[in-house]
Protein backbone atom coordinates (compact mmCIF):
# COMPACT_ATOMS: atom_id res chain seq x y z
CA UNK A 1 0.00 0.00 0.00
CA UNK A 2 2.79 2.26 0.68
CA UNK A 3 5.25 1.08 -2.09
CA UNK A 4 7.88 1.24 0.23
CA UNK A 5 8.23 -1.98 2.75
CA UNK A 6 10.07 -0.70 4.84
CA UNK A 7 7.29 2.45 5.44
CA UNK A 8 4.79 -0.33 5.91
CA UNK A 9 7.18 -2.16 8.48
CA UNK A 10 7.55 1.01 10.38
CA UNK A 11 3.65 1.54 10.89
CA UNK A 12 3.04 -2.42 11.43
CA UNK A 13 5.72 -1.60 14.09
CA UNK A 14 3.49 1.44 15.08
CA UNK A 15 0.11 -0.51 15.47
CA UNK A 16 1.92 -3.40 17.45
CA UNK A 17 3.12 -0.69 19.58
CA UNK A 18 -0.16 0.95 19.68
CA UNK A 19 -1.49 -2.43 20.74
CA UNK A 20 0.97 -3.50 22.94
CA UNK A 21 0.01 0.13 25.10
CA UNK A 22 -3.36 -0.03 25.14
CA UNK A 23 -3.00 -4.15 26.33
CA UNK A 24 -0.98 -2.21 29.03
CA UNK A 25 -3.68 0.05 30.10
CA UNK A 26 -5.87 -3.09 30.22
CA UNK A 27 -7.84 -1.25 26.77
CA UNK A 28 -6.95 -4.16 24.71
CA UNK A 29 -8.12 -3.66 20.73
CA UNK A 30 -11.58 -4.95 21.05
CA UNK A 31 -11.84 -5.81 17.92
CA UNK A 32 -9.58 -8.75 15.85
CA UNK A 33 -9.84 -6.08 12.65
CA UNK A 34 -8.05 -3.36 14.56
CA UNK A 35 -4.53 -4.21 13.73
CA UNK A 36 -5.66 -4.13 10.19
CA UNK A 37 -7.80 -0.78 10.31
CA UNK A 38 -5.10 0.43 12.17
CA UNK A 39 -2.22 -0.27 10.07
CA UNK A 40 -4.03 0.82 6.68
CA UNK A 41 -4.73 4.16 8.18
CA UNK A 42 -0.85 4.65 9.41
CA UNK A 43 -0.11 3.22 5.64
CA UNK A 44 -2.44 6.16 4.22
CA UNK A 45 -1.20 8.88 6.30
CA UNK A 46 2.48 8.04 5.30
CA UNK A 47 1.32 7.64 1.65
CA UNK A 48 0.33 10.96 2.09
CA UNK A 49 3.46 12.68 2.35
CA UNK A 50 4.30 10.93 -0.76
CA UNK A 51 4.04 11.60 -4.31
CA UNK A 52 0.47 10.96 -5.19
CA UNK A 53 -0.63 8.84 -8.50
CA UNK A 54 -1.13 11.03 -11.51
CA UNK A 55 -4.44 11.04 -11.73
CA UNK A 56 -5.44 9.23 -15.11
CA UNK A 57 -2.47 7.43 -14.76
CA UNK A 58 -4.34 4.40 -14.37
CA UNK A 59 -7.69 5.33 -16.67
CA UNK A 60 -7.47 3.08 -19.66
CA UNK A 61 -9.12 -0.06 -19.01
CA UNK A 62 -9.25 -3.60 -20.75
CA UNK A 63 -11.30 -6.22 -20.67
CA UNK A 64 -9.91 -9.39 -19.05
CA UNK A 65 -8.37 -11.60 -21.65
CA UNK A 66 -8.43 -15.71 -21.49
CA UNK A 67 -4.51 -15.30 -21.66
CA UNK A 68 -4.39 -13.20 -18.73
CA UNK A 69 -3.00 -15.36 -16.00
CA UNK A 70 -0.05 -16.37 -18.43
CA UNK A 71 0.80 -12.51 -19.13
CA UNK A 72 0.69 -12.68 -14.96
CA UNK A 73 2.94 -15.24 -14.55
CA UNK A 74 5.66 -14.02 -16.77
CA UNK A 75 6.15 -10.45 -14.25
CA UNK A 76 7.65 -10.09 -11.24
CA UNK A 77 5.64 -9.98 -8.37
CA UNK A 78 7.60 -6.60 -7.22
CA UNK A 79 6.23 -5.24 -10.32
CA UNK A 80 2.46 -5.82 -8.80
CA UNK A 81 3.49 -4.45 -5.76
CA UNK A 82 4.19 -1.52 -7.48
CA UNK A 83 1.35 -1.21 -9.19
CA UNK A 84 -1.44 -1.49 -7.03
CA UNK A 85 0.98 1.39 -4.77
CA UNK A 86 0.34 3.51 -7.64
CA UNK A 87 -3.11 3.51 -7.56
CA UNK A 88 -5.65 6.10 -5.90
CA UNK A 89 -7.38 5.34 -3.10
CA UNK A 90 -9.58 3.74 -2.12
CA UNK A 91 -8.83 1.43 -4.92
CA UNK A 92 -5.54 0.69 -3.58
CA UNK A 93 -6.73 -0.46 -0.21
CA UNK A 94 -9.61 -2.56 -1.86
CA UNK A 95 -6.99 -4.23 -4.32
CA UNK A 96 -5.00 -4.91 -1.74
CA UNK A 97 -6.91 -6.02 0.74
CA UNK A 98 -8.87 -8.18 -2.42
CA UNK A 99 -5.96 -9.87 -3.72
CA UNK A 100 -4.46 -10.85 0.16
CA UNK A 101 -7.09 -13.39 -0.31
CA UNK A 102 -7.72 -13.38 3.53
CA UNK A 103 -10.48 -11.22 3.86
CA UNK A 104 -14.06 -12.34 3.93
CA UNK A 105 -16.33 -9.72 2.29
CA UNK A 106 -17.85 -8.59 5.44
CA UNK A 107 -14.48 -7.98 6.55
CA UNK A 108 -13.23 -6.08 3.74
CA UNK A 109 -16.13 -4.13 4.19
CA UNK A 110 -15.66 -2.97 7.64
CA UNK A 111 -12.02 -2.52 7.00
CA UNK A 112 -12.72 -0.33 4.28
CA UNK A 113 -16.00 1.61 5.38
CA UNK A 114 -17.61 0.93 2.25
CA UNK A 115 -21.03 -1.05 0.82
CA UNK A 116 -20.88 -4.50 -1.44
CA UNK A 117 -21.63 -2.52 -4.62
CA UNK A 118 -18.51 0.24 -4.48
CA UNK A 119 -15.72 -2.34 -3.54
CA UNK A 120 -17.25 -4.42 -5.95
CA UNK A 121 -16.85 -1.55 -8.72
CA UNK A 122 -13.21 -1.11 -7.64
CA UNK A 123 -11.95 -4.07 -7.88
CA UNK A 124 -14.04 -4.56 -11.50
CA UNK A 125 -12.53 -1.45 -12.27
CA UNK A 126 -9.40 -2.48 -10.73
CA UNK A 127 -8.82 -5.39 -13.01
CA UNK A 128 -9.82 -3.66 -16.12
CA UNK A 129 -6.86 -1.19 -15.62
CA UNK A 130 -4.29 -3.58 -14.93
CA UNK A 131 -5.38 -5.76 -17.91
CA UNK A 132 -4.67 -2.59 -19.52
CA UNK A 133 -1.01 -2.50 -18.28
CA UNK A 134 -0.29 -5.88 -18.48
CA UNK A 135 -1.41 -5.84 -22.14
CA UNK A 136 1.20 -3.00 -22.62
CA UNK A 137 3.92 -4.47 -20.48
CA UNK A 138 3.72 -8.08 -20.85
CA UNK A 139 1.41 -8.51 -24.78
CA UNK A 140 -0.87 -12.04 -24.70
CA UNK A 141 1.27 -13.90 -28.02
CA UNK A 142 -1.13 -16.79 -27.62
CA UNK A 143 -3.79 -15.67 -30.33
CA UNK B 1 -22.27 -1.23 4.96
CA UNK B 2 -24.50 -4.57 5.19
CA UNK B 3 -24.32 -7.00 2.69
CA UNK B 4 -27.27 -8.67 3.49
CA UNK B 5 -29.44 -6.56 1.57
CA UNK B 6 -33.32 -7.28 1.01
CA UNK B 7 -32.82 -8.06 -2.61
CA UNK B 8 -29.07 -8.53 -3.31
CA UNK B 9 -26.99 -7.53 -6.15
CA UNK B 10 -25.72 -11.06 -7.24
CA UNK B 11 -23.84 -9.50 -10.36
CA UNK B 12 -22.28 -7.07 -8.46
CA UNK B 13 -20.99 -9.62 -5.52
CA UNK B 14 -19.94 -11.83 -7.86
CA UNK B 15 -17.49 -9.52 -8.98
CA UNK B 16 -16.19 -9.47 -6.11
CA UNK B 17 -16.42 -12.92 -5.21
CA UNK B 18 -13.48 -14.67 -2.86
CA UNK B 19 -10.50 -15.96 -4.77
CA UNK B 20 -10.58 -19.45 -2.58
CA UNK B 21 -13.35 -21.16 -1.08
CA UNK B 22 -13.81 -19.92 2.46
CA UNK B 23 -15.76 -21.49 5.31
CA UNK B 24 -17.13 -18.44 6.66
CA UNK B 25 -19.07 -17.34 2.76
CA UNK B 26 -22.02 -15.54 3.07
CA UNK B 27 -25.08 -17.42 1.69
CA UNK B 28 -25.47 -14.33 -0.43
CA UNK B 29 -22.53 -14.70 -1.79
CA UNK B 30 -22.82 -18.37 -1.97
CA UNK B 31 -25.82 -17.75 -4.33
CA UNK B 32 -24.34 -14.98 -6.51
CA UNK B 33 -21.62 -17.12 -7.00
CA UNK B 34 -23.55 -20.04 -8.16
CA UNK B 35 -25.49 -17.97 -10.27
CA UNK B 36 -22.58 -16.33 -11.81
CA UNK B 37 -20.92 -20.27 -12.27
CA UNK B 38 -24.26 -21.50 -13.84
CA UNK B 39 -25.33 -18.14 -15.70
CA UNK B 40 -24.93 -16.52 -19.16
CA UNK B 41 -21.72 -14.89 -17.66
CA UNK B 42 -20.05 -18.21 -16.65
CA UNK B 43 -17.31 -17.78 -19.59
CA UNK B 44 -16.57 -14.43 -18.23
CA UNK B 45 -16.78 -15.06 -14.50
CA UNK B 46 -14.41 -17.57 -14.99
CA UNK B 47 -11.95 -15.81 -16.51
CA UNK B 48 -11.97 -13.48 -13.60
CA UNK B 49 -11.33 -16.10 -10.73
CA UNK B 50 -8.38 -17.20 -13.21
CA UNK B 51 -7.29 -13.37 -13.38
CA UNK B 52 -8.01 -13.34 -9.74
CA UNK B 53 -6.11 -16.51 -8.84
CA UNK B 54 -2.96 -15.91 -10.82
CA UNK B 55 -2.97 -12.56 -9.66
CA UNK B 56 -3.04 -13.71 -5.74
CA UNK B 57 -0.48 -16.25 -6.43
CA UNK B 58 1.83 -13.21 -7.54
CA UNK B 59 0.96 -11.71 -4.12
CA UNK B 60 2.04 -14.49 -1.85
CA UNK B 61 5.08 -14.10 -4.12
CA UNK B 62 5.83 -10.65 -3.13
CA UNK B 63 9.08 -10.95 -0.33
CA UNK B 64 8.40 -10.50 3.18
CA UNK B 65 10.63 -8.41 5.04
CA UNK B 66 12.11 -11.56 7.49
CA UNK B 67 11.48 -9.57 10.34
CA UNK B 68 7.76 -9.08 9.42
CA UNK B 69 7.31 -12.78 8.66
CA UNK B 70 8.37 -13.83 11.79
CA UNK B 71 5.85 -11.54 13.29
CA UNK B 72 3.00 -13.91 11.23
CA UNK B 73 4.88 -16.80 11.49
CA UNK B 74 3.75 -18.25 14.47
CA UNK B 75 -0.10 -17.28 14.28
CA UNK B 76 -2.41 -16.71 11.10
CA UNK B 77 -2.81 -12.53 10.64
CA UNK B 78 -6.94 -13.64 10.63
CA UNK B 79 -7.55 -15.64 13.22
CA UNK B 80 -10.21 -18.08 13.37
CA UNK B 81 -13.79 -16.95 13.98
CA UNK B 82 -14.52 -18.31 17.54
CA UNK B 83 -18.21 -19.08 17.63
CA UNK B 84 -18.90 -17.40 21.17
CA UNK B 85 -21.79 -19.84 23.02
CA UNK B 86 -23.16 -16.58 23.85
CA UNK B 87 -23.29 -15.54 20.21
CA UNK B 88 -24.80 -18.83 19.38
CA UNK B 89 -27.12 -19.04 22.11
CA UNK B 90 -28.49 -15.63 21.01
CA UNK B 91 -28.95 -16.51 17.18
CA UNK B 92 -33.10 -16.47 16.25
CA UNK B 93 -33.14 -19.85 14.44
CA UNK B 94 -31.23 -21.38 17.82
CA UNK B 95 -33.46 -19.45 20.60
CA UNK B 96 -36.56 -20.71 18.72
CA UNK B 97 -35.17 -24.64 18.05
CA UNK B 98 -34.46 -24.47 21.68
CA UNK B 99 -37.86 -22.68 22.52
CA UNK B 100 -39.30 -26.08 20.58
CA UNK B 101 -37.26 -28.49 22.20
CA UNK B 102 -38.07 -26.64 26.12
CA UNK B 103 -41.54 -27.17 24.82
CA UNK B 104 -41.69 -30.51 23.67
CA UNK B 105 -39.54 -31.59 26.61
CA UNK B 106 -41.88 -29.92 28.67
CA UNK B 107 -45.14 -31.68 27.47
CA UNK B 108 -43.32 -35.08 27.58
CA UNK B 109 -42.07 -34.63 31.29
CA UNK B 110 -45.37 -33.38 31.98
CA UNK B 111 -47.19 -36.70 30.41
CA UNK B 112 -44.26 -39.21 31.76
CA UNK B 113 -45.25 -37.86 35.45
CA UNK B 114 -49.11 -37.81 35.20
CA UNK B 115 -48.72 -41.03 33.92
CA UNK B 116 -45.87 -42.65 36.36
CA UNK B 117 -48.06 -42.94 39.03
CA UNK B 118 -51.13 -44.76 36.92
CA UNK B 119 -53.04 -47.39 37.86
CA UNK B 120 -55.30 -49.83 36.37
CA UNK B 121 -58.66 -47.79 36.24
CA UNK B 122 -56.87 -44.36 36.42
CA UNK B 123 -58.46 -43.12 33.26
CA UNK B 124 -61.71 -43.71 34.29
CA UNK B 125 -60.90 -41.63 37.73
CA UNK B 126 -59.49 -38.95 35.83
CA UNK B 127 -63.20 -39.04 33.88
CA UNK B 128 -64.95 -39.52 37.07
CA UNK B 129 -62.89 -36.12 38.03
CA UNK B 130 -63.75 -34.42 35.26
CA UNK B 131 -67.74 -35.45 36.23
CA UNK B 132 -66.72 -33.74 39.75
CA UNK B 133 -65.56 -30.93 38.47
CA UNK B 134 -69.27 -29.76 36.59
CA UNK B 135 -71.38 -31.65 38.85
CA UNK B 136 -73.75 -29.39 41.24
CA UNK B 137 -75.47 -30.38 43.74
CA UNK B 138 -79.10 -30.65 42.42
CA UNK B 139 -78.04 -33.45 40.20
CA UNK B 140 -77.65 -35.78 43.09
CA UNK B 141 -80.32 -37.00 45.40
CA UNK B 142 -80.82 -35.00 48.98
CA UNK B 143 -79.41 -37.56 51.36
CA UNK B 144 -78.20 -36.81 54.65
CA UNK B 145 -76.08 -39.71 56.35
CA UNK B 146 -72.80 -40.84 57.46
CA UNK B 147 -71.05 -41.84 54.26
CA UNK B 148 -70.03 -45.36 55.84
CA UNK B 149 -74.21 -46.04 55.94
CA UNK B 150 -74.67 -45.92 51.73
CA UNK B 151 -73.07 -49.19 51.39
CA UNK B 152 -75.81 -51.01 52.18
CA UNK B 153 -78.40 -48.24 49.92
CA UNK B 154 -75.87 -49.15 46.61
CA UNK B 155 -76.07 -53.02 47.50
CA UNK B 156 -80.05 -53.02 48.44
CA UNK B 157 -81.50 -50.43 46.33
CA UNK B 158 -78.86 -50.77 42.62
CA UNK B 159 -77.21 -54.17 43.55
CA UNK B 160 -73.63 -52.79 43.59
CA UNK B 161 -71.82 -55.02 45.60
CA UNK B 162 -68.72 -54.06 47.81
CA UNK B 163 -69.39 -50.82 47.33
CA UNK B 164 -67.94 -49.75 50.59
CA UNK B 165 -66.56 -46.50 51.81
CA UNK B 166 -63.14 -46.93 53.08
CA UNK B 167 -62.87 -46.07 57.32
CA UNK B 168 -61.21 -43.06 56.59
CA UNK B 169 -64.21 -41.44 55.01
CA UNK B 170 -67.03 -43.33 56.62
CA UNK B 171 -67.36 -40.75 59.28
CA UNK B 172 -68.14 -37.80 56.82
CA UNK B 173 -72.04 -36.47 56.64
CA UNK B 174 -73.08 -36.35 53.29
CA UNK B 175 -75.34 -34.06 51.70
CA UNK B 176 -76.44 -36.03 48.28
CA UNK B 177 -75.63 -39.15 46.49
CA UNK B 178 -76.73 -40.42 43.20
CA UNK B 179 -76.17 -43.64 40.89
CA UNK B 180 -75.28 -43.18 36.94
CA UNK B 181 -73.93 -44.56 33.97
CA UNK B 182 -71.10 -42.90 32.38
CA UNK B 183 -70.99 -43.24 28.83
CA UNK B 184 -67.07 -45.00 29.81
CA UNK B 185 -67.89 -46.41 33.03
CA UNK B 186 -71.13 -47.80 34.20
CA UNK B 187 -72.06 -47.96 37.84
CA UNK B 188 -70.78 -45.26 39.01
CA UNK B 189 -71.80 -44.03 42.39
CA UNK B 190 -71.30 -40.33 43.43
CA UNK B 191 -71.38 -38.90 46.81
CA UNK B 192 -71.61 -35.48 47.99
CA UNK B 193 -69.77 -34.63 51.65
CA UNK B 194 -70.38 -31.68 53.33
CA UNK B 195 -66.39 -31.96 54.20
CA UNK B 196 -64.63 -29.60 52.12
CA UNK B 197 -67.64 -30.15 49.56
CA UNK B 198 -65.09 -33.19 48.80
CA UNK B 199 -67.52 -35.84 46.31
CA UNK B 200 -66.59 -39.54 46.70
CA UNK B 201 -67.17 -41.97 43.52
CA UNK B 202 -67.39 -45.67 43.58
CA UNK B 203 -67.07 -47.29 40.32
CA UNK B 204 -65.68 -50.86 39.05
CA UNK B 205 -62.39 -51.64 38.72
CA UNK B 206 -60.74 -51.78 35.23
CA UNK B 207 -59.40 -55.27 34.31
CA UNK B 208 -56.50 -56.23 33.44
CA UNK B 209 -56.81 -56.53 28.83
CA UNK B 210 -55.04 -59.89 28.64
CA UNK B 211 -56.16 -62.00 31.24
CA UNK B 212 -59.19 -60.44 32.61
CA UNK B 213 -58.03 -60.06 36.25
CA UNK B 214 -58.70 -57.49 38.46
CA UNK B 215 -55.88 -56.11 41.03
CA UNK B 216 -56.48 -54.45 44.21
CA UNK B 217 -54.28 -52.13 45.90
CA UNK B 218 -55.32 -50.89 49.44
CA UNK B 219 -52.64 -48.38 49.16
CA UNK B 220 -53.34 -44.57 48.07
CA UNK B 221 -52.91 -43.76 44.33
CA UNK B 222 -53.54 -40.18 43.11
CA UNK B 223 -54.68 -38.75 40.03
CA UNK B 224 -54.92 -34.89 38.56
CA UNK B 225 -57.68 -33.02 36.48
CA UNK B 226 -58.03 -29.44 35.71
CA UNK B 227 -57.39 -28.39 39.26
CA UNK B 228 -59.01 -31.12 41.47
CA UNK B 229 -57.02 -34.02 42.97
CA UNK B 230 -58.50 -37.38 43.51
CA UNK B 231 -56.95 -40.11 45.85
CA UNK B 232 -57.91 -43.89 44.51
CA UNK B 233 -57.87 -47.20 46.49
CA UNK B 234 -59.53 -50.40 45.35
CA UNK B 235 -60.81 -53.56 46.86
CA UNK B 236 -62.86 -56.29 46.01
CA UNK B 237 -62.90 -55.19 42.51
CA UNK B 238 -64.45 -51.77 43.05
CA UNK B 239 -62.42 -48.65 43.03
CA UNK B 240 -62.82 -45.41 45.18
CA UNK B 241 -62.11 -42.37 44.66
CA UNK B 242 -62.25 -39.32 47.12
CA UNK B 243 -62.25 -35.96 45.05
CA UNK B 244 -61.55 -32.49 45.99
CA UNK B 245 -60.80 -29.28 45.06
CA UNK B 246 -57.43 -28.68 45.29
CA UNK B 247 -54.10 -30.25 45.64
CA UNK B 248 -52.49 -33.92 46.67
CA UNK B 249 -51.61 -32.21 49.90
CA UNK B 250 -55.19 -31.14 50.71
CA UNK B 251 -56.32 -34.33 50.76
CA UNK B 252 -53.25 -35.99 52.53
CA UNK B 253 -54.63 -35.46 56.46
CA UNK B 254 -57.39 -37.53 55.88
CA UNK B 255 -55.33 -40.28 54.60
CA UNK B 256 -52.78 -40.00 57.21
CA UNK B 257 -55.84 -39.66 60.12
CA UNK B 258 -56.34 -43.59 59.42
CA UNK B 259 -52.93 -44.56 59.66
CA UNK B 260 -52.86 -42.90 63.16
Amino acid sequence: MTGDASKAQAALQDTVREAALRSARDEPPSDRLWFFRDARWRCLAVSEQDLQAEPGILEEEAEISPGAPMQIEKLDPNQLAVWISAAPEPQRSALSLFYLDEFSLREMLVLLEMTAGELSELISSGRRQFQAWLDAATPYEGE
Amino acid sequence: MSIFQIRPNYSSLARCAPITEKPGTDRAMRVAIQRARRGKKAAPFGQQQAFDSAIAKLVRAIPVDAQVGDWFANESPIPSVKRRWKKILLNPAVLAIALAVAVIGGVFVYHVREHLRDFPGADKARRLLSVATSTRSVLLDPLQTDAGALSDLFFMKHRLEHYDIPAEFADFRTLGSRVFDDDEVHGVAQIWVVEKRMQFFLFPAGKNPKDGSVTDFSDWRFVELEGWTGAVQQRNGVCFMAAIRGREKDLAPYLEKRKQ
